[in-house]
């Protein structure tokens, strides 16, 4: 050594040394915990933000009718998308003009106008920037190749096929079918980060069967970067197929029946007693199911909402209508059962007095004396105010109800309704008076507050026939669920010759030939509104065969002339078309 | 062959090792960018190492002794003159004034600062005469005071949190008035102290209102370095401002595990959430720490451990004032480096703008760190010539 006190002491080098080894060491712990100790932490924060679940939807299952002919089925459908990546800028409103712009250029050149607005973009760049875009769903094949020839292309939009949903017979059954629509239920809801927007059900089958129907969704993780676009993504579960559902629904008679009611405002349900399978339900006026999709356009809506006759509301089973005569054999069923002699007669004067008012017959110089059967028959007002006014509202309530009138049928679809039958606590409940014997009088002969629905009443005239009340039944895999009518057999007999007179030469005369089999029925005619308002509801329920009945049937008409006139004729026709060779 | 037979093995070898793990880190990180230059920047930072070789054999094997004779004084009136340039011609990359024309002066001028230190404290230089004295520490005061000053003007509060241990430490080795280092060095750590107080009170959650205000007046930081410490003092708060960069440095580095991702599976980096404007530079140890694991960071910490101690032994073993100055000026600017980068990915120090030696991209701190290395390999080889 040159300097006997070197100018450097060994102190501050090894104390170097020292601190550089604890340093080093500390890091080294530290990295420990974060990367061993706590990694799965970690791991997971990353996984947090950058990896998207995705709701994938399975193909929904189909709807058939009875004899396997499609009611409801997918096609394919193309549908030009965008896919956000493509416009992405350094920022959102950058992205944005991109994308808008980019839109409009392809509009002008398919010859569309944007179809999404500028809001949905906005809210799609933001929310979900890894999924595509529809721009615009289902395309028809002019505009695709349009689109298609044009070279080179547009950047970042594409074609992408989808299912949509197709109804073969168009506005068919309609109200039955239902519509479906794109969910769009809050993603934010479940564990997934999107869905691939899946069809659901709005209305109808579609809607009451969604779960059935609706395939089971897959999985898709997407990994998306840091400002939320995809960057590959991973079929996690494959989707399923939903399931296929047979209807009761016979689509040949359901036409038919639909062929009765053009023109009309009404509604028709045809089912087979034995069972409860609703053969054909028909409300008129209709809608074209295929117009709701992709989805209704706006001016569709409106001319659907704004139609006074209502083509929306099924008139079927959740149309309420005043039964007025075709109620009379549930009044006789009543009346025999309070023990009225099936051969005990009235008087009919051709109207029946109450109080101050008068309740006028069919006929005005009356029908003379009658039994019940004739009663039936000739549907004699007289008769049958007489005969309520003499059991009074109990037995008559309690009549209609065990017919399942004045509630709901629990018909396998979300439209059922109720209807009334009133008796004293309803009316006090409703309108705050009393019960008069006005009442019961206007509700012996199906009038008054009385409210049945067309479904409602075939099951009543299937019930006369077979003895039975019957669940009605769309999906034919529910069980048939029957209740004995609490009714003497000999009483059924009584009401059910009665029946059977009304259409052989009875108020329901129908054709006779074509039809092999005995018919039972019974018309009515029930007056609805006061004055210039005052219009008719021109109904028929039947039976038939008459003595082992396989159909059942009930058919108004808004605004008819009258149940014999207006609706029996359109029943005939439709057992011939079930009974005939045709 | 005598030269060789001094030459650090070890040293070398470890530089190299680092040299290779950077280059790998700068690829993956590249991946992630879409721009050219960002993609092939392993390639010119490889071609900036070799440059770097020739310079370190070049600095090796030519006496320091002889080199800092002639240059120590040039060095540090260079340093100074590329420091007050870049002030006034320099252009801004994120907030700084840090680069001028192809380089960054502050990388240089603490190069520069070492030398000149050890030149005038090594034994033979201007201030034997006062070394220990008063003078010999209000010389090295100003010394480093000087550049400190220029170079939080940028500013880059980094640069001068490393320089000036390094350089306290070279004049406490130095044997300059230990009271007068002392009284710096409370005074600096009870400001640090101060600093960290008063950004927790104010910044502390439920602070009452206008406290903030009332405090901030005392403390000498700008607003983005305010943030850094808040950052540093509350990590879970505004993770989506402020706090963003750390929390991702810290997913990056956790979700690492034990043997990582696998080479360009950063996701972090891959997905862009860890910046791409500091993935590359400053938390390039993020993207090696995810893609290496606990293995690779305790690889590279066992390489830096490796190199520095072993420029530790250099200091040790150089029978030369200069020599172990200059040797230990180096080892601790290298190891504050280390420490202090790696110490902010995981949230141990406020972040600062650091790079990592031999890992972040940065040819001008590359070839500051391989020139450093160099005269330490120097120091190494001639430091022992005791008797002639």
């Amino acid at each position: 050594m040159s300097d006997s006190s070197p100018v450097v002491g060994d102190f501050s080098v090894l104390g170097t040394a020292l601190a550089i080894a604890i340093g080093l060491a500390t890091l080294g712990v530290r990295l420990y915990g974060i990367q061993v100790l706590e990694s799965d932490r970690y791991a997971d924060a990353g996984d947090v933000q950058s990896v998207r679940s995705v709701l994938t939807g399975g193909e929904r299952g189909r709807i058939l009718d009875r004899n396997g002919n499609i009611l409801a089925e997918n096609r394919k459908a193309v549908s030009i998308v965008l896919t956000p990546d493509e416009f992405k800028r350094s920022t959102r409103n950058a992205t944005m003009s991109g994308i808008t712009g980019a839109i409009d250029r392809v509009a002008s050149a398919v010859g569309y106008r944007p179809a999404i607005t500028d809001r949905a973009i906005e809210r799609h760049v933001r929310q979900s920037p890894a999924m595509p875009m529809f721009v615009w769903r289902d395309i028809d094949d002019a505009t695709l190749a349009k689109f298609c020839e044009r070279e080179p292309g547009f950047p970042g939009f594409s074609i992408e096929e989808t299912f949509e949903r197709r109804y073969p017979y168009g506005s068919a059954a309609a109200h039955v079918i239902g519509y479906v629509g794109r969910d769009t239920a809050d993603a934010g809801e479940s564990r997934y980060h999107y869905s691939a927007q899946e069809m659901k059900g709005r209305s109808g089958i579609e809607s009451y069967y969604d779960g059935y129907l609706r395939g089971v969704p897959g999985e898709t993780r997407i990994v998306v970067d840091s400002r939320g676009y995809r960057v590959e993504s991973k079929v996690v579960v494959e989707p399923k197929y939903g399931l296929d559902l047979r209807l009761a629904l016979d689509i040949g008679l359901q036409l038919a029946v639909e062929r009765q009611l053009a023109g009309e405002t009404g509604a028709c349900a045809a089912i087979d007693p034995r069972n409860g399978d609703v053969l054909a339900l028909a409300s008129s006026p209709s809608f074209d199911l295929n117009s709701f999709v992709p989805t209704l356009s706006r001016e569709l809506y409106t001319r659907y909402a704004d139609d006074p006759a209502e083509p929306l509301l099924n008139r079927a089973s959740g149309g309420s209508y005043a039964p007025g005569s075709t109620f009379k054999p549930v009044t006789a069923l009543a009346g025999l059962k309070a023990g009225y002699p099936e051969d005990a007669e009235y008087e009919c004067t051709g109207a029946f007095a109450y109080g101050s008012m008068q309740l006028r017959c069919a006929r005005r110089w009356g029908h003379g004396l009658l039994d019940i059967r004739h009663a039936i028959k000739e549907s004699c007002n007289t008769f049958f105010c007489n005969l309520g006014a003499d059991i009074g509202t109990n037995a008559l309530v309690s009549a209609a109800r065990a017919f399942g009138l004045g509630s709901k049928t629990g018909l396998d679809l979300g439209v059922d309704a109720a209807g009334v039958v009133p008796d004293a606590q309803w009316k006090m409940r409703t309108y705050r008076e009393k019960w008069y014997y006005g009442d019961l009088v206007q509700m012996s002969i199906g009038q008054g507050m009385l409210l049945t629905t067309p479904l409602q009443m075939a099951r009543v005239a299937g019930a006369i026939g077979t003895g039975y009340l019957v669940l009605p039944r769309l999906n034919l895999e529910i069980p048939v669920e029957r209740t004995k009518l609490p009714f003497a057999e000999k009483d059924l007999a009584v009401v059910r010759d009665g029946m059977r007179m009304v259409v052989d030469g009875g108020t329901g005369r129908l054709g006779g030939e074509g039809v092999p089999v005995a018919v039972a029925g019974k018309t009515g005619t029930a007056e609805v509104g006061k004055g210039e308002r005052r219009r008719k509801n021109a109904w028929f329920i039947a039976y038939a065969p008459a003595e082992n009945p396989s159909f059942a049937i009930a058919m108004v008409i808004e605004n008819g002339d009258s149940g014999g006139g207006t609706t029996a004729p359109k029943v005939d026709a439709i057992l011939k078309r079930v009974f005939g060779d045709g | 062959m005598a030269k060789l037979a001094r030459f650090n093995w070890i040293s070398f070898l470890s530089m190299l090792c680092l040299i290779a793990l950077g280059t790998v880190a700068i690829h993956s990180a590249g991946q992630a960018r879409t721009g050219e230059v960002f993609r092939e920047m392993w390639v010119s930072n490889l071609a900036t190492a070799g440059f770097g070789l020739v310079v370190y054999f070049a600095l090796a094997f030519s006496d320091y002794r002889r080199l800092l004779a002639w240059t120590a004084v040039p060095m540090y009136v260079f340093a100074i003159s590329v420091l007050v340039a870049v002030l006034a011609f320099g252009s801004t990359v994120y907030g700084g004034r840090r680069w001028l024309w192809f380089f960054q002066p502050s990388e240089i001028s603490k190069l520069c600062v070492i030398c000149a230190v050890a030149r005038m404290y090594g034994g033979d230089g201007l201030f034997e005469s006062i070394r220990t004295g008063f003078g010999g520490f209000a010389a090295g005061a100003a010394m480093l005071a000087l550049p400190c000053v220029l170079i939080l003007l940028e500013p880059d509060l980094g640069t001068t949190l490393v320089l000036i241990p390094s350089v306290l430490l070279m004049l406490f080795a130095a044997r300059v008035w230990r009271r007068g280092l002392v009284a710096v060095l409370l005074t600096l750590s009870v400001a640090a102290v101060a600093v960290l107080g008063l950004v927790y009170e104010a910044e502390r959650p439920g602070a009452p209102p206008g406290r903030r205000e009332a405090i901030m007046k005392f403390v000498p930081l700008k607003d983005h370095q305010i943030k850094r410490v808040r950052v540093f003092l509350f990590p879970e708060e505004d993770i989506h401002g402020a706090g963003y960069t750390l929390r991702q440095a810290k997913i990056s580095i956790g979700s690492g595990g034990l043997t990582g991702r696998g080479l360009r599976k950063a996701r972090s980096n891959m997905l862009k959430y860890l910046p791409e404007s500091i993935s590359m530079n400053d938390f390039i140890f993020c993207v090696y720490a995810e893609e290496t694991g606990f293995a690779g960071s305790i690889a590279l910490l066992s390489l830096a451990g490796l190199l520095l101690l072993s420029c530790a032994w250099t200091a040790h073993i150089s029978t030369d004032g200069c020599g172990r100055l200059l040797a230990l000026g180096v080892t601790a600017l290298l190891f504050a480096h280390f420490f202090v980068n790696i110490a902010m990915s995981l949230g141990m120090v406020p972040i600062t703008g650091l790079p990592l030696p031999f890992i972040s991209a940065g040819r001008t701190f590359l070839l500051t760190a391989m020139s450093g290395l160099g005269l330490v390999q120097s120091v190494s080889i001639h430091g022992r010539e005791t008797t002639k």
